[in-house]
């Protein structure tokens, strides 16, 4: 298998209109600003985006450009200091389970076994209890975790604590799924693990993603569209759509390495960076 | 990054899966290498490993150290004043004595009922307070100045306060060994939850968790295990209390058994006394300790 099946609903260029109607994007930014420290620092400026549903969308950019923050304003985590980000054209107000988030920390529960933190978030939904065991099992399987149901995450190395945080986001069925895990603080071949694992995911569980990177290949691999973040404050840079994928995303991650289309991604990314760069040191 | 770039150009070369690997994988195994040894390790290393057997033979010659200093002391003493200053053994006797012959035992049973109905009250106050303060900000804001405060009045003081709203009753006791640590308990659980990291609570968040859920399925099991640690670390603080809350009309419990015995000048009763204390404050360590391993076992498993 060269490249995996056909994949997000929608169209990875995203422009076109399919059958005549328009793309839905569940989440929307809307001239957003964001202020820390009274106004001090500006993590974002007059900054609008759109997430369109089924793509993967990578916000990529040196680091302090707000990418992060952007990623917790649509968990709502965090409130815009102007302007507006919206879920299906109402404001964010709050956390909630349609937007389940990985973050970067561990964030798996140390008082419960592997399974039981997969079922944790059905629990707050209310799932009935024999339900919630089957599900857990399901999607511990999908993040190659079965054998470790009954482990406690202190038992576990940091790529499979990530992997338990990204079952147990899923099993929560969202709508949208936040990936703040910047795999890169994992060893290579964990984080090349990581990285397809995520695309077997999405490819059998169509979601919309929102991810967050600074690893520029990793955001190529990933994404159906990159948006990069200028440094501080954050401003949009450029919108790029992976279009070199034709529609497609690509199960190993070797074979997207020697696609030319990648490769000239790649230098437009890092000659972007490499920009970004020069504003900060000259 | 640079082991990163490394192996993606290995790959893309096909290198990774074909070529030659540097070892042989086919199990065929000529003969192990010699055995090596170690370099010899100083008795006094930094970080040395100790073996657990080490430990134990370590512990006992502290132990006996003690005892030794103890000993030569006594009998340096003068004889006619040596009946000040009992020798170890006689003091391990009187114990032994004191535990036999006289109804010492209902004594401990009293000291202990007083500690452990003091100490839960004042865990029933402080576990609930600390962890509202530490989730809630406006709680802690509200609380903290008081309580902080309070840890800066010493118990003791509050004898003869006491002894006045309660009389020379056992509640006079108990109110004076809450006093002592339900104020440091406080603060500690409430460090214990704050501790707690914020991402844990986000992310319950992101799962659409209540605020009641949070507080009582995220970050109280979170600090649980800490807390049980405030909690031991406080119960010995109690210990200390107890011979202060038992001096002032005492009719029974170790401390009031230690007083009678002050006024006969029975030293060895008084060492005896002090011996029990310790030997309960170290059975209660153990027993928090087995507390924790029973209730949080994942916080003794390691990779």
């Amino acid at each position: 298998m060269s490249i995996a099946r056909a994949a997000a609903p929608a169209d990875p260029a995203g422009r076109e209109e399919t059958g005549g109607a328009a793309v839905e994007t569940p989440i929307r930014a809307d001239r957003v600003t964001k202020h820390y420290l009274g106004g001090q620092r500006v993590a974002l400026d007059d900054f609008s985006l759109d997430i369109r549903a089924g793509q993967v969308t990578a916000l990529i950019g040196p680091s302090g450009c707000g990418k992060t923050t952007m990623l917790r304003l649509i968990a709502g985590l965090e409130f815009p200091t102007h302007g507006a980000v919206t879920m299906h054209d109402r404001p964010i107000a709050g956390p909630g389970p349609e937007r389940g988030m990985v973050f970067q920390a561990y964030t798996s529960f140390p008082w419960l076994t592997v399974v039981e933190n997969v079922e944790h978030g059905m629990a707050i939904q209310r799932v009935p209890r024999a339900e919630r065991r089957e599900r857990a099992e399901h999607f511990l399987r999908l993040v190659h975790l079965a054998d470790y149901a009954d482990s406690y995450p202190v038992e576990l190395s940091g790529g499979m604590k990530q992997r338990v945080a990204t079952a147990r986001a899923l099993a929560q069925v969202p709508e949208v799924l936040l990936l703040d895990v910047r795999f890169g603080a994992l060893d290579a071949l964990v984080t090349w693990e990581m990285e397809e694992m995520v695309i077997e995911i999405i490819e059998t569980q169509p979601k919309t993603v929102v991810l967050v990177t600074h690893d520029i290949q990793e955001a190529i691999y990933l994404a159906d569209r990159i948006i990069f973040f200028t440094r501080q404050p954050g401003r949009l840079k450029a919108d790029l759509p992976m279009t070199f994928k034709n529609g497609r995303r690509f199960a190993k991650k070797d074979e997207m390495l020697s696609d030319p289309g990648y490769v000239d991604m790649e230098k437009r990314l890092y000659a972007m960076m490499r920009e970004e760069i020069k504003g900060r040191i000259s | 990054m640079a082991a990163r770039e490394d192996l993606v150009a290995a790959t893309s070369q096909g290198q990774v899966s074909s070529t030659a690997p540097l070892h042989r994988q086919d199990g065929a195994r000529g003969p192990s290498a010699p055995p090596a040894t170690p370099p010899r390790q100083r008795f006094f290393e930094i970080h040395a490993i100790t073996t657990r057997r080490q430990s134990i033979l370590l512990g006992i010659a502290g132990v006996l150290t003690w005892l030794g200093l103890w000993e030569i002391a006594h009998h340096l003493t003068p004889a006619a004043e040596q009946k000040f200053l009992p020798g170890a053994e006689q003091v391990i006797v009187k114990v032994a004595e004191l535990l036999f012959s006289t109804n010492y035992l209902a004594d401990i049973a009293k000291s202990l009922y007083r500690i452990y109905v003091s100490f839960a009250a004042a865990c029933l106050v402080a576990v609930p307070l600390g962890l509202l303060m530490g989730s809630f900000a406006k709680v802690k804001a509200l609380v903290n100045p008081t309580v902080g405060g309070w840890r800066y009045l010493p118990a003791a003081s509050f004898v003869p306060l006491l002894l006045v709203y309660f009389g020379p009753t056992d509640m006079a006791k108990m109110a004076l060994l809450f006093l002592g640590c339900v104020f440091f308990l406080i603060a500690l659980i409430l460090d214990d939850v704050l501790a707690v990291p914020k991402e844990l609570v986000e992310s319950a968040q992101t799962m659409g968790a209540s605020r009641w859920h949070i507080v009582t399925r995220v970050i109280f099991p979170a600090a649980a295990p800490q807390i049980l640690d405030s909690m031991r670390n406080m119960i010995a603080v109690s210990w200390t209390y107890l011979v202060i809350a038992e001096i002032v009309a005492a009719t029974d419990g170790i401390g009031a058994v230690m007083m009678r015995a002050a006024r006969f000048l029975h030293v060895d009763v008084i060492m005896a006394g002090i011996l029990t204390i310790g030997i309960l404050g170290v059975l209660t360590d153990i027993a928090f300790r087995q507390a924790s391993h029973a209730l949080f076992p994942y916080t003794h498993r390691r990779r």
